[in-house]
């Protein structure tokens, strides 16, 4: 009864959505300062039913669910369906006959009993599989920290209440996006976490560079969302339904269509996650709260897109062109971000492009189309949720601290003043470098082992070579960054100003209670799923999804022609990968040791050299990025949108006015006929006469 | 033509005339009583006209209307005077034009443009001869001028 399926999958999203519905009605004049109770009770419930959930899936023969909860739209056809098809028994879900392509392209499958032949219904339908059990874990375990360091950290905001109903509904949006079984209902909540996104970050409205950075995000987004929406639709021509049933047979698409559909759907990832060339909003999302940024920009929103193309795997897996562009943009991206990390100055802003780096490796894991790719895809996003979030809301526990203080060159020697916020950060900047025995190393070495085997055999390999040593580059850059924060903000002597360094204190336990549980998660949870090969194991929890299974098959076949296990799945090759990768990440923690510990002229001699490179400004600037969208896109919308407003203020304005203008005319011509005087008045009066005679007798 | 068309004929354009009479110091006359005085005019020519016709075509019933009509411009005569009355003890003046608020609010009034000069406040100054002798005691000049009759 408690394991029932079901239950907890209506359950875990349905109760965030009530305190956000509470929250949002009661909060402002009932609860005040209590209106974090909701949200925090509902949180706390839904990651316990999600936890029930990951057992309740284990125990489920096939590790699938579907429930169906409603039809949401029918809309009735107009044309006959096709003759003489056989219906198909299927999955309730998006159903249709829709028009066919061209006359060679091979007609979907027509609607289950043959009801309701050629007209549309889309349901409701929830699932519950091994995939979505991880996600929903991950969610609303960090969702549930980060609401309560919220506690402390927004105490005292008039915007107390608007908070939690807004983080309660983004968790509602985040839960169901994970838990849809269509791509039309993942489109709407993949809509909605974008609006809940851009509420949060813009949530002090009246300061300019929050709306402004919510506005952005929204509509770097929304560039993304289109190309999302035309993959869906592409989905809908080449398969007749939405529902992820179609991943069972990937066959219908080929080649091109099947290339089309991977490319769409990654730009829709890639306005989500933040990857190149859609990564701008994400560092001006730092705007918001910390615990936003903690919570939406790097643990759970961020991670929608690799989760869409982590199910999405049988199509990926149907067309290697596809697969390319989304590792070479993941490697891309990596590197790009890593390299302005480098000299931002800004602490959330280096974590922010952390994540986005951070994240081009996921999507540089799940482009190889191996199961060790993909199961090292989705292990970096749940140990880089605990790792990301750590570090997050660490740097929120400073600027707390410091009363709003986050440029890492007015910081310094905090780890003094602040010891088990300077802790709790070590440990998270361990495991984002990667270090022995931290969480970051098992899920990176796992990516990297995957790309160097995609090196050494099978398609493309000098791509996955190049992908790999710019993967180990990005490792080392990594360390570097990361550590450059952390002495830069906890070592060091203490460059704080005078009013921010008045009530320098250690955060309260709400906040620090958190970063406790993370570290612990960011020491431990790496190790612990290695160990127990939920992620990995071609028998483990997560590769029993339904969605995987095409990379089970492809793994199995692929051993059995060499049973000798002679493949780059030796663990003398996983070891070299190993050893390498933490090589790199030691000389990173290291070189930075160097630049920020040591004397200060081997940093400036190191700038200088950059500088003269012209690296270092374009590391600091971004590498223009904003610029060159600003004079392509930004600048030209700009211009249409002044000649539209002109066209409006004098074209249909005018028009309008005109419109206006024709009764005041008629009055200003008939007004002088009441000029006051009586006898004025008698003549129109014989007049009228005369007219009424003239009329009568001509 | 025969005679009783001649006669008709006469009257009718005696009670035309009556009529335009009226009509044209309607319109022309600014003082209230003569406007009304022309509108009675027109109300006696309509009146003529009536019993003119009522007798070409021998019935009694022009003469029956002229009797209401007289009667009617009896009471109305009333009402109107009793009108002209109250407008007068409200401004001072019998002037139609004096009585202009009525108009649209971004007419302009009628003024005249050459009006006679207003009677100024001092009293006119009486003719009297050099006094001889002793002056007499002081003389008031309000005694002696009465600037209303």
């Amino acid at each position: 009864m408690l394991l029932d399926i079901p239950f907890l999958l209506i359950l875990i999203p349905l109760l965030p959505l009530a305190a956000a519905v509470l929250t949002a009605a009661l909060g402002k004049h009932v609860l005040g300062r209590a209106s974090h109770w909701p949200t925090v009770a509902a949180v706390a419930l839904s990651s316990a039913a999600s936890l029930l959930l990951v057992v309740a899936v284990r125990h489920e023969p096939g590790h699938e669910k579907i429930v169906q909860l409603w039809t949401w739209a029918t809309v009735d056809a107009v044309s006959p369906p096709p003759p003489g098809e056989a219906p198909t028994s299927g999955y309730p879900g998006v159903r249709g006959a829709p028009l066919p392509v061209s006359p060679t392209h091979p007609h979907p499958n027509p609607p289950p009993d043959g009801e309701g032949t050629g007209s549309f219904h889309v349901d409701v339908v929830l699932r519950a599989d091994p995939l979505t059990a991880v996600m929903l874990a991950t969610v609303t375990f960090v969702s549930l920290l980060v609401c309560i360091y919220s506690i402390g950290y927004m105490h005292g905001d008039p915007g107390y209440w608007r908070f939690f109903s807004y983080v309660s509904l983004f968790v509602f949006s985040m839960t169901m996006l994970v838990s849809v079984s269509n791509f039309l209902l993942l489109y709407v909540f993949w809509e909605a976490v974008g609006l809940c996104s851009y509420l949060l970050i813009g949530f002090w409205y009246q300061k300019p560079a929050a709306a402004a950075a919510g506005l952005k995000a929204f509509l770097v987004n929304r560039v993304g969302d289109f190309g999302f929406a035309l993959g869906v639709f592409f989905l809908w021509t080449t398969y007749g339904t939405l529902d992820f049933t179609l991943l069972g047979r990937p066959e219908l698409a080929h080649g091109g269509t099947a290339a089309a559909i991977g490319l769409l759907l990654l730009a829709g990832a890639c306005g989500k996650s933040a990857q190149f060339p859609l990564h701008v909003w994400l560092p001006d999302a730092m705007e918001g709260p910390t615990p936003v940024s903690a919570l939406i920009h790097a643990a759970t929103m961020v991670t929608a897109g690799v989760y869409l193309v982590a199910r999405c795997t049988p199509l990926y897996m149907a067309s290697p062109e596809a697969r390319y562009v989304v590792t070479a943009i993941g490697g891309g991206t990596a590197v790009l971000a890593a390299i302005i990390a480098l000299t931002q100055t800004d602490l959330k802003r280096i974590l922010a492009y952390s994540t986005i780096s951070q994240l081009g490796y996921m999507f540089l894991a799940l482009g190889t189309g191996t199961l060790l790719g993909v199961a090292a895809g989705m292990f970096h996003l749940v140990t880089h949720a605990f790792f990301k979030a750590l570090l997050f809301l660490g740097a929120g526990s400073v600027m707390h601290a410091t009363g709003g203080v986050i440029d890492v060159e007015k910081l310094g020697g905090l780890r003094r003043r602040m010891p088990i916020t300077h802790w709790t950060f070590l440990f998270g900047c361990l495991a984002l470098a990667g270090i022995f025995p931290f969480a970051g190393f098992w899920s990176k070495d796992a990516i990297l082992a995957a790309v160097a085997e995609k090196s050494h055999a099978g398609d493309a390999t000098w791509l996955y070579l190049i992908l790999f040593l710019v993967g180990t580059l990005t490792a080392f850059l990594t360390a570097v960054y990361t550590f450059r924060a952390f002495f830069l903000t906890f070592y060091g002597r203490e460059r704080l100003e005078p009013e921010a360094g008045k009530h320098l204190h250690e955060s309260p336990w709400v906040m620090t209670g958190p970063l406790a549980v993370l570290a612990l998660g960011a020491l431990a949870v790496g190790g612990y799923f290695q160990w127990s090969g939920d992620f990995l194991d071609h028998k483990g929890f997560l590769l029993q999804t339904p969605s995987l299974a095409p990379l089970v098959e492809q793994e199995e076949m692929g051993a059995a022609p060499e049973p000798g296990g002679e493949g780059a799945h030796s663990s003398s090759g996983h070891l070299a990968v190993a050893l390498l990768s933490t090589g790199v990440a030691v000389a990173g923690i290291a070189v930075a040791a160097l630049l920020y510990l040591g004397r200060p002229a081997w940093l400036e001699a190191l700038t200088a050299l950059m500088t003269a490179l012209g690296l270092y400004g374009l590391s600091k600037n971004k590498f223009y990025f904003d610029e060159i969208y600003r004079a392509l896109v930004v600048g030209p919308l700009e211009r249409l949108a002044a000649v539209l407003a002109w066209l409006d203020q004098h074209g249909v304005d005018a028009l309008v006015d005109a419109v206006g203008a024709v009764p005041r005319a008629i009055g200003a011509t008939l007004r002088p006929l009441q000029g006051g005087l009586v006898q004025f008045y008698a003549v129109l009066m014989i007049l009228g006469v005369l007219a009424l005679l003239g009329a009568l007798l001509l | 033509m025969t005679n009783d068309l001649a006669a008709l004929h006469s009257y009718l354009a005696v009670a035309a005339v009556l009529v335009g009479i009226g009509l044209v110091g309607f319109l022309s006359r600014r003082n209230m009583i003569v406007m009304f005085l022309s509108a009675e005019t027109m109300l006696q020519g309509v009146s003529l006209s009536l019993v003119a016709w009522g007798r070409f075509h021998g019935d009694l019933g022009g003469q029956i209307l002229v009797l209401f009509i007289i009667a009617l411009a009896a009471a109305e005569a009333a009402i109107a005077l009793a009108l002209v009355v109250t407008l007068f003890a409200r401004r001072g003046s019998l002037d139609i034009a004096a009585w202009q608020d009525l108009r649209e609010s971004d007419q302009p009034p009628f003024e005249e443009e050459d009006l006679p000069p207003e009677p100024s406040d001092e009293p006119a100054a009486w003719p009297h001869l050099a006094p001889a002798g002793i002056e007499p005691a002081s003389i008031d000049e309000k005694e002696h001028y009465r600037p209303k009759v």
